[in-house]
């Protein structure tokens, strides 16, 4: 388990708590609390596979930010764990690979599900 | 000389011897004479008492018919000197003015040269008298022949009319006033006889037969009424007068006059004797009294018209004045207290409306002031259901009398579909203000959440990670956590954790007031639909545990022309589920002796109806009016959040454009109705 995990999320509990349960699923994580130092440290030259972002950011709106992201690491994935409830999916990012499955509405009280999800992103980077 | 005195002596003797004989002839003459004259003056005495006697004048002419002879008479009546007419022919003393009356002369003297009888020829003399004015004498006459038959003159008798020509004409002029009376006035007068012949009528009279008096009178009213029936009875009437000889008063009778239009006639008919008429007729007076009868019919009809409309308006209306009588109630207001308009007249309104009573000080106020004055939302009590009124007292001003009148308007529906309106736009506001809320919400629950997860994760002593950091720092976690455990840390943590969970199904409950999708719906059997509820219920970790479910009697009423409807089936599920839930609560808060869940289908023509009843402690009214309210619960603290209701209501009648609704009374159980639409357009 090499991969990157990225999370971009303003709320610093909510980025922590991920950060620090994916951490000790044994993944490797970097957090950011904005769309433009997460492309910073891309363009640093770190690669990330998978990709968890809120949708409502200081700098950005989420949809722009994943369509921004895609256009710099095309292969990375991305789940979106969002506060609204009333957000649907842009037909756009559907043509990524995005689905209703990569959509995980706040609050988690149960992250487990999601690091499965990571985990198995990051298990499909590694087969090739 | 001798013989001369011879002869003298024997002629004085033959003379005296004639004379002698012509004494005694004479004497004998004298005497038959005197036997004749005595009984010619007797005679004449007696004509001359009889003509003196006689109110009429002896005249005589001669053959030139020069008046000869007038009795004494003559003077007394027409003062007029009898040298001014002896020997002058009568139309020399005549006044002959017109062309009457000289056509009349002309008979006159035409019959007289015939020698002809004539009488009552009357003429007029100017000839001087005593009176200084012309007369008018009446004269009638016979031709007199001598004893050869030749004719000698006129002989006649005369009489003086002045007086009563006058008279006639006095009588004619006091006729003539009284005629311009009668026909000046507006009323109809006639006399008939018996047999509905006009004797007399007024122009009013002629007029309303389109006649004129002269056309009218003298013919039968049968022959000028149009109207048959009509004039039989109105001949009726006459007969009916004629023959009892008592005067009839007719108060009201059609009469349709010549134009076609129908009066109502008020008449009084009396009998009547004409004078030189020796039958009884009918003497009758009648009076239009079309306008004041159709016045009198508007005035009734205005009153009924004023009187519906009062009736017709749904709000109370007791008129009072200024005393607090009732002078005028309309017919809700006699459903109100329960009495007739008749029967209230005159009474106290306190006593009939005893909860308006208090409205007495603003009736002096609103006649005093001259302005309605308005109590808004009075609350009154009806057998003890609340009602609201809004309650109106507006001053009457008349000529004479002033008093007011209390308009009661029942509101209590208006106040409710209010507080509902209030309700649903409350709920709206809710769904609004949580959408916006709701992210902001959720990211320190998801702090929360996700902390208390990284907490426990972190303290478990299983986690190789957790090992490996209290290796190098010294400390044993399984002492940690016994430690943890003993101080009930790890159970607060729990708590937290839970209690994060229940403001998290909070917020999702509020979100779902403003979502609205119509994604999830699918066509659901009712029937089915309640069969999965119900079997929900049964595995209801509530419902099995805390009330009980399966000792719940659940009676199904079905209506099998009810199919499918188009739905959110889970959140359908789940509000149908959360009533069961609400009812086998409540039955069992109450200890119903034999709890008992109905549930009803029923097809109406847009709706498919769903009701949920139970025989439970019932829902008063208060609670009734605030049940949809989100966060309003009668469970106690802790029991339930009271989103509910309110998440159900807005998922019938927001998601589903469906009504859900209640009916209950304290101690009767409750009811509750779901509608939904059976036609799909009335979601869109």
């Amino acid at each position: 388990m090499t991969g990157w995990v990225l999370i971009i999320d303003d709320e610093e509990m909510i980025r922590e708590n991920l950060k620090a349960y994916l951490e000790d699923e044994g993944l490797r994580v970097a957090a950011f609390e904005a769309v433009t130092p997460a492309l910073r440290w891309l363009l640093d030259g770190s690669h990330c596979r998978v990709c968890i972002t809120d949708l409502r950011l200081p700098d950005m709106d989420g949809n722009t930010a994943i369509r921004t992201l895609h256009r710099l690491c095309p292969d990375m994935d991305f789940l979106i764990h969002t506060g609204s409830s009333n957000y649907s999916l842009p037909e756009d990012l559907r043509t990524m690979g995005l689905d209703n499955a990569c959509v995980y509405q706040k609050p988690l009280s149960d992250m487990a599900p999601l690091a499965a999800a990571v985990r198995e992103l990051v298990l499909r980077e590694n087969r090739p | 000389m001798v013989l001369t005195m011879i002869a003298s002596l024997l002629w004085s003797w033959m003379l005296r011897q004639r004379i002698t004989h012509r004494n005694q002839e004479m004497q004998r003459e004298l005497s038959e004479r005197q036997q004749v004259e005595s009984a010619l003056r007797e005679s004449e005495a007696r004509f001359r008492d009889v003509t003196e006697a006689a109110s009429d004048w002896i005249w005589e002419m001669n053959k030139n018919l020069q008046f000869t002879y007038l009795s004494e008479r003559f003077y007394a009546l027409t003062g007029i000197a009898p040298q001014y007419v002896l020997g002058r022919t009568r139309w020399e003393i005549a006044t002959i003015e017109s062309a009457a009356d000289r056509q009349k002369w002309r008979q006159h003297r035409d019959t007289l040269a015939k020698n002809l009888p004539f009488r009552d020829f009357v003429y007029r003399t100017g000839i001087g008298n005593r009176h200084n004015a012309d007369r008018y004498l009446k004269i009638s006459g016979k031709p007199i022949h001598d004893e050869q038959g030749e004719f000698f003159g006129y002989r006649g008798t005369g009489t003086d009319i002045t007086e009563q020509i006058k008279a006639e004409a006095a009588l004619r002029e006091s006729e003539i006033r009284l005629r311009q009376i009668i026909d000046l006035v507006p009323h109809m007068i006639f006399a008939k006889d018996r047999h509905g012949r006009f004797l007399l009528a007024n122009q009013a009279t002629a007029a309303a037969y389109g006649l004129t008096v002269q056309e009218l009178v003298n013919h039968s009213q049968r022959t000028v009424h149009g109207i048959d029936a009509e004039a039989e009875r109105m001949l009726a009437d006459d007969r009916e007068v004629i023959e009892s000889g008592a005067s009839k008063q007719i108060a009201e009778e059609c009469f349709t006059d010549h134009t076609g239009h129908i009066r109502t006639l008020q008449t009084i008919k009396i009998p009547f004797n004409e004078p030189g008429f020796s039958e009884t007729a009918v003497l009758g007076v009648s009076i239009d009294i079309t306008e004041q009868k159709q016045a009198k019919e508007e005035v009734a009809r205005m009153r009924l018209y004023l009187k519906n409309i009062i009736d017709s308006m749904p709000s109370v209306l007791i008129g009072v004045d200024p005393w607090g009588y009732i002078t005028v109630i309309n017919q809700p207001a006699e459903q109100a207290c329960g009495v007739s308009w008749e029967t209230a007249q005159g009474r106290f309104f306190g006593e009939l409306f005893p909860q308006l009573e208090s409205q007495f000080e603003q009736i002096r106020q609103a006649i005093h002031l001259g302005h309605p004055i308005k109590t808004p939302r009075m609350t009154l009590e009806d057998q003890g259901e609340m009602h609201y009124a809004d309650v109106m007292v507006y001053p009457l001003i008349a000529d004479s009398a002033s008093g007011a009148v209390i308009r009661v308007d029942d509101v209590t529906a208006r106040v409710r579909i209010e507080s509902m309106m209030v309700q649903t736009e409350k709920m709206l506001s809710v769904g609004g203000l949580a959408a916006g809320m709701a992210h902001e919400i959720n990211n320190p629950l998801g702090a929360i959440l996700q902390g208390s997860q990284n907490i426990l994760r972190r303290i478990d002593p299983a986690m190789p990670q957790n090992r490996a950091t209290a290796e190098a720092i010294g400390i044993d976690l399984n002492r940690l956590n016994r430690y943890l455990e003993q101080r009930r840390v790890l159970h607060f943590l729990e708590g937290i954790r839970e209690a994060g969970a229940r403001a998290a199904k909070i917020v999702a409950d509020m979100l779902s007031f403003s979502r609205r999708s119509e994604s999830r719906f699918v066509p659901v059997n009712v029937e089915d639909l309640l069969e999965t509820v119900l079997r929900l219920a049964a595995s209801d970790y509530d419902l099995k545990k805390k009330y009980d479910f399966k000792h719940i009697n659940i009676q199904r009423d079905f209506d099998p022309r009810l199919g499918v409807v188009h739905c959110d089936k889970t959140e359908i599920e789940q509000v149908i589920l959360n009533l069961l839930k609400n009812a086998a609560q409540a039955m069992a808060a109450d200890s119903v002796p034999s709890p008992t869940i109905l549930l009803r289908t029923r097809y109406e023509s847009r709706w498919a109806l769903i009701e949920v009843v139970d025989n439970g402690p019932g829902i008063d009214e208060k609670t009734l009016k605030r049940i949809f309210e989100p966060f309003f619960t009668t469970k106690e603290v802790g029991a339930g959040t009271g989103l509910g209701l309110s998440v159900s209501y807005f998922i019938v009648t927001e998601q589903h454009r469906g009504r859900l609704s209640v009916t209950s009374q304290p101690g009767k159980g409750a009811c509750f109705s779901i509608r939904l639409p059976l036609d799909r357009g009335a979601l869109s």
